[in-house]
Order: structure tokens, then sequence, then C-alpha cells
């Protein structure tokens, strides 16, 4: 099973680099996901699965996109 | 002919309907175009009307150029200012958005750009708040920062600016920042709010306020290559209180002009479709793009 994942701004150094077909397994979560991406739970502030606003618990499956963004407030 | 009894108002329309040339678009239309140096010459004739016969000699006062540039609009005749608008905004569009009134906080990077287009799209009237001055860092987006406005306030550059770029704009330039009770006294009477502010720490204020006013808000932010903008009717989702207060990811990211101008243009072509009457696009929603990766989605907040 693959997934894609992006990463925006301070993220995109935890990009993997196979984010086009990001391996998972059964069970995973974006929490998962994230967790094995190594990002700092503090340093995200939102996810999206498919392009929906979606919590950590969200279960993923394969051919979903996931988006994580930080705090992002530059002008 | 017998003016004597014409009010001035048929007047005006009159001398537009006299003035107005036909003029053939680009892929072969005709529309009855008002050329730039009458409305500029009726403009002038306007403030002579309100002077009672005193002539008037020079730049024509704002509020002259806009009543007769709305004049235009209402006849169906195109300012040539406008025209390259045409289809984009059509003519009652164009009216519309002359007699709308936003209020824009913040004139850095984004708000520079973001007044820049609304001014050039005709907007009527234009509240816009920043209390900063330039510094050198702002050089790099800025589009108001340069080597000679470097230590002035950024409110008092935007208005120089305006009345270069279309004086039927009424601007009015606060050079203060905005406490949130600032903010819902700076919000009276406008019709959307855009948010330009830089930083986390006034969002979340500005967007309560904004609902308060039931208005809605255009806002944007942007760190490194990236960023987002986002439509928030009142009671609607804000992105800003997903983020908190604290940094932001352009603390380390920085804020390049591509990533910044392209928020403010995403910006201001919301807030023409809202101005415009055709509903926010972007209303629960983000559009977040990235221009290392080329790529551009909306997501649903």
């Amino acid at each position: 099973m693959k997934i894609t994942v992006k990463c925006f701004a301070s993220l995109s150094r935890f990009t993997p680099p196979e984010a086009d077909a990001y391996p998972i397994v059964p069970g995973d979560t974006a929490g998962s996901v994230v967790q094995r991406l190594g990002i700092p739970p503090n340093d995200l502030k939102l996810v999206f699965v498919n392009g929906t606003h979606a919590p950590l618990s969200a279960p993923l499956a394969a051919g979903d996109r996931l988006g994580l963004f930080p705090a992002v407030g530059g002008g | 002919m017998p003016t004597r009894h014409v009010s001035p108002d048929a007047l005006l329309e009159q001398r537009i309907r006299e003035l107005a040339q036909p003029t053939r678009l680009p892929d072969g239309r005709e529309l009855p175009v008002l050329p730039f140096y009458c409305v500029k010459d009726l403009a002038r004739a306007q403030g002579r009307t309100r002077l009672h016969g005193q002539h008037e000699q020079g730049k024509p006062a704002g509020q002259c150029v806009a009543r007769v540039e709305r004049a235009a609009l209402s006849l169906g005749v195109c300012p040539e200012r406008y025209l390259r608008n045409f289809e984009a905004y059509s003519l009652e569009e164009q009216l519309r958005l002359l007699s709308a009134h936003v209020a824009l906080v913040g004139l850095g990077g984004l708000g520079g750009y973001v007044l820049e287009l609304l001014a050039r799209a005709g907007v009527g009237a234009v509240r816009a708040a920043d209390g900063d001055e330039f510094c050198p860092s702002n050089l790099n987006r800025q589009l108001y920062a340069t080597r000679r406005s470097l230590g002035g306030y950024k409110a008092a550059a935007a208005a120089a600016r305006l009345t270069l770029v279309n004086p039927a704009v009424a601007f009015e330039p606060v050079a203060r920042f905005l406490d949130e009770a600032d903010m819902g006294r700076f919000l009276a009477g406008a019709g959307l709010c855009l948010d330009a502010l830089g930083g986390l720490k006034d969002r979340a204020a500005l967007a309560r306020q904004a609902a308060l006013a039931g208005i809605p808000l255009v806002t944007a932010a942007v760190a490194g290559q990236s960023g987002l903008v986002a439509t928030v009717l009142p009671g609607g989702k804000v992105p800003a209180e997903f983020f908190g207060v604290g940094a932001g990811a352009e603390d380390s990211q920085g804020t390049p002009a591509p990533a910044v101008a392209t928020a403010a243009s995403l910006m201001a072509g919301e807030a023409l479709n809202i101005l415009c009457g055709r509903g926010a696009r972007l209303a629960g929603k983000m559009l977040v793009f990235d221009l290392g990766q080329m790529s551009f989605e909306t997501v649903t907040l």
C-alpha cells in the first residue's frame, strides 16, 4: 500500500525520499505516519487527508494523499 | 441648448455620451469607452460645479474622478483605464467595485501587493492600517519599500503610491498598529476585511472582529516557498486559530517575494470575486501552494 505525502514550509525537511509512493501498513493512521517521519508533534498544526482537514487518528488507505502543515504566519 | 434647467448629474451623463468613443477590442467587438483624458477633464469640471463656478486647474479631486467613472459605468461606458478589465469584470461588476469599501490590515509584503492590485482594479474605498516603518529587511519583497522610503511609514508610502496609481480610490491610511478594540472601529463601514498581517499574534483577533462586524475576511500567510490563502465567513473556520500565537515557520523559512506576491495576488483575486458579488470561492477552504514544487491545492478546513 502506498500513499503520497506532502510536507509544507518548515516541515519539508521531513519529506521522505519516496514521498510520491510512501509505503504504509494496514492500521496506519495520519499520526503513525507523522511519527515515523520524525515530525515533532508541536511543529504540526494541520493535517489534510485527500484534501480535507483530518485528525491524527484518521486511518489511511492505499492511494491517499496526506498533507502536513506547520504554523504559517509570514506576510 | 437650455442647460440652465439641466441637473449637474444629467449634464455629466450628457457629456459622457458625447465624449464616449466606440472602441474595438482586440477580439473585434466594439465597446463605448470614455478616454482617460476625458475622465480627467470631466472630473475637473465636477470640481468647478462644486466650487460654484470657480475655475479649478491641475489635478482633479479623486472623488470627482470616481464620480465620473461611476456615472460612465452606469451608462454602459467603460472608462479607458478599466478597458483591460473588461470580460474579467463586467461593467456592472466594475461599478460594484468602484462602490465597494474594504479594510486592509497590514501594509508590508502581502498588504503592499494587495493594495496595488485592488487600486488598479478600481476598488472605490480602502482603509488601510500599519504602524510600521520600512527597514532594510523589507526590501526583498515589500512593493513600497525602496531606498527612498526606508525609515518612512508604510502607510504614508502607500498613500503616495495610490495617488499615482488610481486617484479614484478613496484611500484612508492609518499609521498605527491596531489592538483588538481598534480593529472593531477600523472595520466599521467596510464590506470586506483583508488580513495582510505579518506573524500570528493578531490574526485571530482580526478574524473575531471581522465576524463581529458580519463581514468576510480574506486571509493569507507565507513561509518560505509555501503559502496559504483562505476566506473566513462570519462563524467560519479560521486558519490562524489552528496555528496558535507562537512562532510561525516563516521565522526559519523567511518570506521570499514570489511566495508573498503569489499569496497577495490570490487574496486580491478572491477579494474581487466577493466584491463583485460572485461569492467567496475559498469560504471554509484554504488554497495551499508550494512554489518549490509548483504545486497548488485547495483543501477543506
